[in-house]
């Protein structure tokens, strides 16, 4: 699939690395897996947080607690912690542990570093975007500054904040 | 008169000079110049003095220089390459190279094909922000 893309080599990165994307917006495909890994994490800390509340309660009263994904203080517990997790890490870096994998970072529409303000207003808005089948996301693949509906809320803007071209330049040295 | 007899003896001359150019071997008498006798004599130093490096450089367009460098092949034929790759993370920065890039080459696949869709040539990813691109130009 790459290769249409225009890679130059059968196993290497894209031509368009040639240049460095740092600054550039980014595209949907790097947002869209960042953001997998980034449920897959925030779902990963809180089952293992259950696990480990279930452990505690086991050991000091001896008694097992039931969970059931459906249970509706389970969901708002999620949904707590999937907001700090997102907002904090905006708020703090730019970037969550999924942006952070795939080179991506959260600023402001003027290319500043993204406030704690812009950065719960954008956890809040996240939601929005997936209404009426995820509407709110066609703005990243027909919009010239590839903002999603909570990018356009917030004030906010995905970049890629990788040196692109460095990485070619160590593909190309190993050969 | 006079003019006339300066005219033959200047055709005289080229004439001699011309004969004795082609009797000479330019090359067997290089051989016998001792260059570096030749650049001992030569004060590097004060001929470099006497250039004006701002001067030079401000007519060159290093742009433009830069442009024709082929840093790719530069990369695999020199050393630089094992520079590069020596300050490298290792091999979880190799996969991380390896997963960034692949991700941005299907961010390129999609971004193509939206662009063939809507009939708009697509010139590469957007961007900077105004912010990044001060920050840049500074």
């Amino acid at each position: 699939m790459t290769a249409s893309a225009g890679d130059d080599t059968p196993s290497g990165p894209p031509a368009v690395i040639r240049e460095s994307l740092q600054g550039k917006y980014s595209g949907f495909a790097s947002r869209f897996t960042a953001f997998v890994v980034d449920v897959g994490v925030s779902l990963g800390v809180f089952m293992l947080a259950l696990a480990a509340i279930w452990f505690a309660a086991r050991v000091l009263t001896g008694q097992d607690i039931a969970w059931h994904k459906g249970d509706i203080w389970v969901i708002i517990a999620y949904a707590v912690w999937a907001f700090i997790y997102f907002a904090y890490s905006w708020a703090a870096s730019g970037r969550t542990a999924g942006m952070a994998l795939f080179g991506v970072r959260v600023v402001r529409d003027d290319g500043t570093d993204a406030s704690g303000r812009r950065a719960v207003v954008r956890t809040l808005a996240l939601p929005l975007s997936f209404l009426f089948l995820g509407l709110g996301f066609v703005g990243i693949l027909l919009g010239d500054r590839r903002r999603a509906l909570h990018d356009v809320i917030a004030g906010t803007a995905v970049i890629y904040s990788w040196d692109a071209r460095a990485a070619r330049l160590r593909f190309l040295s190993r050969g | 008169m006079v003019t006339r007899r300066e005219a033959l003896a200047q055709a005289v001359t080229e004439r001699a000079v011309e004969l004795v150019v082609s009797a000479l071997d330019v090359n067997a008498l290089l051989d016998e110049v001792d260059l570096n006798a030749v650049l001992d004599q030569v004060d590097i130093n004060r001929v470099l003095d006497r250039i004006d490096l701002d001067r030079l450089l401000s007519r060159m367009d290093l742009n433009a220089i830069v442009q024709h460098i082929d840093f790719d092949s530069l990369v695999e034929q020199t050393d630089l390459g094992a520079i590069i790759a020596a300050s490298s993370s290792g091999v979880a920065g190799e996969a991380l190279d390896a997963v960034r890039s692949q991700t941005v080459g299907l961010d390129e696949f999609i971004a193509r094909w939206i662009g063939r869709l809507r009939r708009r040539p697509y010139t590469g990813p957007p961007g900077p922000p105004d912010g990044l691109q001060t920050k840049a130009g500074t």
